[in-house]
């Protein structure tokens, strides 16, 4: 990686100053270019935040990117903030708003997209309500389908990438807290004598969060709702994960 | 056949947390004959319902000669023990099939 010259505030303010004041389209394009080359470690290190996604991390960082120059383009002096402070939840919403338009690991109808965020919710509130995981046929009826849409929808379910890391919790229960936060209150028991004995080399290598979800899962006992509760994400996340999860193991057993 | 498998349990009043578990069970079960990237051959599977549950059997005829694992890893065992009521792989006759029973809470 090149070297990069990392400028003071005082510089990083003058360049702002002179790209606001620049008369010609080419004056500006050379400032916006100095103020992108000193604010892309902000966005690499951003962009590593959603790595492990199935994306190239070079592809995370022109997403990103373009999250930097719509910062650089809005960022008002005024405001008495480091330009950093602004544009990174510019940054971050940029490249969450990739994950959330890109998420399909293939192309799924529209038609069968939505009906997937409808069961999401369906699922979650109905698990509230009846206390217990509910069955194809309530759900069906709530969302006034058949159950073989519900179960086509379920299924469709798998063909979703993931959910972001840091991306507000879906289901019930608002989005202030992160699905990572959630997560790592889970480390102590993880060091559980029993599954670390049981553990395959292979399962090691996991992401810790997905070492977790087979933890509660397969050791803990508990169902693909509860999991679903205790971390704050949506049963039909939980089962994509599993699932995922279990596929590449199989796939590394078999190397 | 995993929505197979869904579609016969959603009919027994499965819930969801069980017909999730069943595709798994069968995913764990049908990947030992198959293999993750797929063999050749046909996997003929055969649903039976029962009471308050489903008994899925599978066999696994190979047209080329691949060599199945004839026994559950450690891992696999404590996913299906979670999955399942009973699961069981197994070569009859070079054939190998494999067995899942799962019942309604």
């Amino acid at each position: 990686m090149a070297e990069r010259t990392v400028l003071s505030k005082e510089e990083v303010r003058e360049i702002f100053v002179s790209y606001g004041a620049a008369p010609t389209e080419e004056e500006r394009a050379g400032y916006r270019e100095q103020l992108v080359e000193q604010y892309i470690g902000l966005v690499e290190f951003l962009a590593r935040r959603f790595r492990n996604r199935g994306e190239p991390l070079e592809d995370l960082t022109q997403v990103g990117t373009i999250g930097l120059l719509k910062a650089i383009e809005r960022f008002d002096l005024a405001r008495e903030v480091e330009f950093s402070t602004y544009a990174t939840p510019t940054i971050v919403g940029e490249l969450k708003r990739h994950f959330r338009d890109k998420g399909w690991a293939v192309r799924v109808p529209r038609r069968l997209q939505e009906l997937h965020l409808e069961l999401t919710k369906i699922v979650a509130d109905l698990g509230q309500e009846l206390g217990r995981s509910p069955t194809v046929s309530e759900i069906a009826k709530v969302a006034g389908t058949s159950d073989e849409a519900v179960l086509e929808g379920l299924e469709i379910a798998q063909a979703y990438n993931f959910t972001s890391l840091d991306a507000p919790m879906d289901g019930h229960n608002g989005g202030t807290t992160s699905f990572a936060e959630h997560l790592g209150t889970e480390d102590e028991h993880l060091e559980n004598l029993e599954y670390r004995a049981s553990l395959a080399p292979e399962m090691a290598k996991l992401p810790e969060r997905e070492r977790d979800i087979l933890y509660l899962r397969f050791f803990k006992g508990m169902t693909q709702s509860e999991i679903a509760d205790k971390l704050g994400i949506s049963q039909m996340h939980v089962s994509r994960l599993l699932n995922r999860t279990l596929i590449k193991l199989r796939e590394a057993l078999e190397d | 056949m995993r929505l197979v498998a869904a579609g016969l349990a959603s009919r027994l009043k499965f819930t969801l947390d069980e017909i999730e578990d069943l595709k798994i069970g069968v995913d764990e079960l049908a990947g030992y004959v198959i293999g993750p990237q797929g063999r050749e051959g046909t996997l003929e599977i055969r649903f039976s319902i029962l009471d308050d549950g489903l008994e899925i059997h599978g066999e696994g005829h190979l047209t080329s000669a691949t060599k199945v694992r004839r026994e559950l890893t450690e891992f696999s065992r404590v996913i299906l023990t979670s999955v399942a009521d009973s699961a069981r792989l197994q070569q009859l006759d070079g054939v190998p099939t494999f067995d899942l029973t799962k019942k309604r809470n």
